[in-house]
């Protein structure tokens, strides 16, 4: 695994052993979420009562703040880690949970512009970063991971594609490293230009969801704003397989990975299944299964589950690691990144004056 | 399908990914929401 994350990923299994090991980080998220959220309340409060006039600073970006500042100074403690590494199941929980206050008709609606949206931004984003690794002159398949990265969902697709074309563990390293790196800086500049320029809810979340890659970061960058980058990140994750699969059969023909021989249980491999979940509570949704209170519950469960992610986002953001991961494949992915978001940008207010979002 | 030494098919064993238990955790929250087990969820 990376040494950019400064967390381990959470093997997926159960015993009464792994639920002790991961209790303490669990705890350290609930902490740190919890104390966003208090802080979020506090600062507004105190404003108030002192009449001063100053930006609601939203729980998400208190919580990725108290992470940050424990990860970068006392660093994360061995005991919390594989508990902390538990972010990623309550992102893609809370996701599945979130399809309650989407009606399929909405789902269908954005997630049709999304799909069309997606499938331009996927083409450009990996002839632009293909290019862009080879004058760098970036190792080839350390390119193609940068690309996949920036085109469809940043860490789940370079872990996907890395085992796929046979990467080796320093391509992946460097590309989750730019991708980490630039996802934080994403979080805090997405929502002022979104100010900036009055977008709207859905337009705002249709380009948070389309331009920042990895779905914690998207997801955060959203709930400052707009529930929709959900629905349009989702989108985008969906695509990972074929993708993926392009990459794989690309490499397996220069004879640098194994070939693969069933196409479709890769493509079932690969497809992330939070997005069949996220469909089927919004099917149960929309044909009334759960009443007006129910609905309700599910969407404060979701945030409860995202609150825990956004601490895990501050908390597995190491700038010391990240910046030990050289400057070359970060140069390559931030101009990536920047090209990415003026051209999504456009899109999402090209579809907003024809389509009328 | 993977075969032991002597020839006999192993069962394949059925794990389930990170995916996998987030939305089986998912829809087992909604259905206790939905039951009623779960009424009120404060935030």
């Amino acid at each position: 695994m990376a040494d950019a994350i400064a967390v381990p990923r959470l093997e997926p299994a159960a015993s009464s052993w792994k639920f002790l090991r991961v209790a303490p980080g669990i705890l350290l998220l609930a902490a740190v979420g919890c104390g966003g959220k208090f802080l979020e309340q506090f600062a507004g409060g105190y404003a108030k009562a002192h009449h001063w006039t100053i930006p609601n600073i939203e729980y998400v970006l208190w919580a990725i703040l108290i992470g940050l500042a424990i990860s970068n100074t006392v660093g994360v403690p061995e005991i919390f880690r594989a508990g902390v590494a538990t972010y990623e199941f309550w992102l893609k929980a809370g996701i599945v949970l979130l399809g309650s206050r989407f009606l399929l008709g909405d789902v269908l609606k954005l997630g049709g512009v999304s799909l069309a949206l997606v499938a331009i931004e996927i083409t450009v984003s990996i002839a632009f970063m293909t290019l862009l690794g080879r004058a760098f002159r970036l190792r080839p398949k350390l390119t193609s991971l940068l690309a996949v990265g920036s085109a469809v969902c940043g860490v789940s697709a370079i872990i996907a594609a890395k085992g796929a074309i046979e990467a080796d563990d320093e391509d992946s390293s460097f590309a989750i490293a730019a991708i980490l790196a630039l996802g934080a800086l994403a979080l805090f500049t997405f929502p002022v230009i979104g100010h900036a320029l009055h977008m709207n809810d859905h337009a705002y979340g249709l380009w948070a969801g389309l331009a920042v890659d990895n779905t914690a970061e998207a997801t955060a960058a959203g709930a400052l704003y707009s529930d929709a980058a959900v629905l349009a990140k989702t989108t985008r994750n969906a695509m990972i397989g074929f993708v993926v699969l392009a990459y794989a059969i690309y490499w397996a023909s220069r004879g640098q990975a194994g070939t693969v021989e069933n196409k479709a249980a890769f493509l079932w491999r690969k497809f992330p299944k939070f997005v069949l979940g996220f469909l089927l509570i919004s099917i149960l949704a929309t044909s009334h299964f759960f009443n007006k209170e129910q609905t309700t519950a599910l969407a404060n469960l979701s945030r409860w589950a995202f609150l825990l992610t956004f601490a895990g986002v501050g908390l597995r953001t190491n700038f010391r690691e990240l910046r030990k991961q050289g400057l070359r494949p970060f140069a390559v992915g931030a101009i990536g990144e920047v090209v990415i978001a003026a051209l999504t940008l456009g899109l999402v207010f090209g579809a907003q004056r024809f389509l009328q979002l | 399908m993977s075969e032991n030494v002597e020839g006999i098919p192993k069962r394949r064993r059925w794990v389930l990914t990170l995916d996998g238990w987030a939305v089986a955790a998912a829809l087992l929250a909604a259905l206790l929401v939905r039951a009623g087990v779960l009424k009120h969820v404060p935030w």
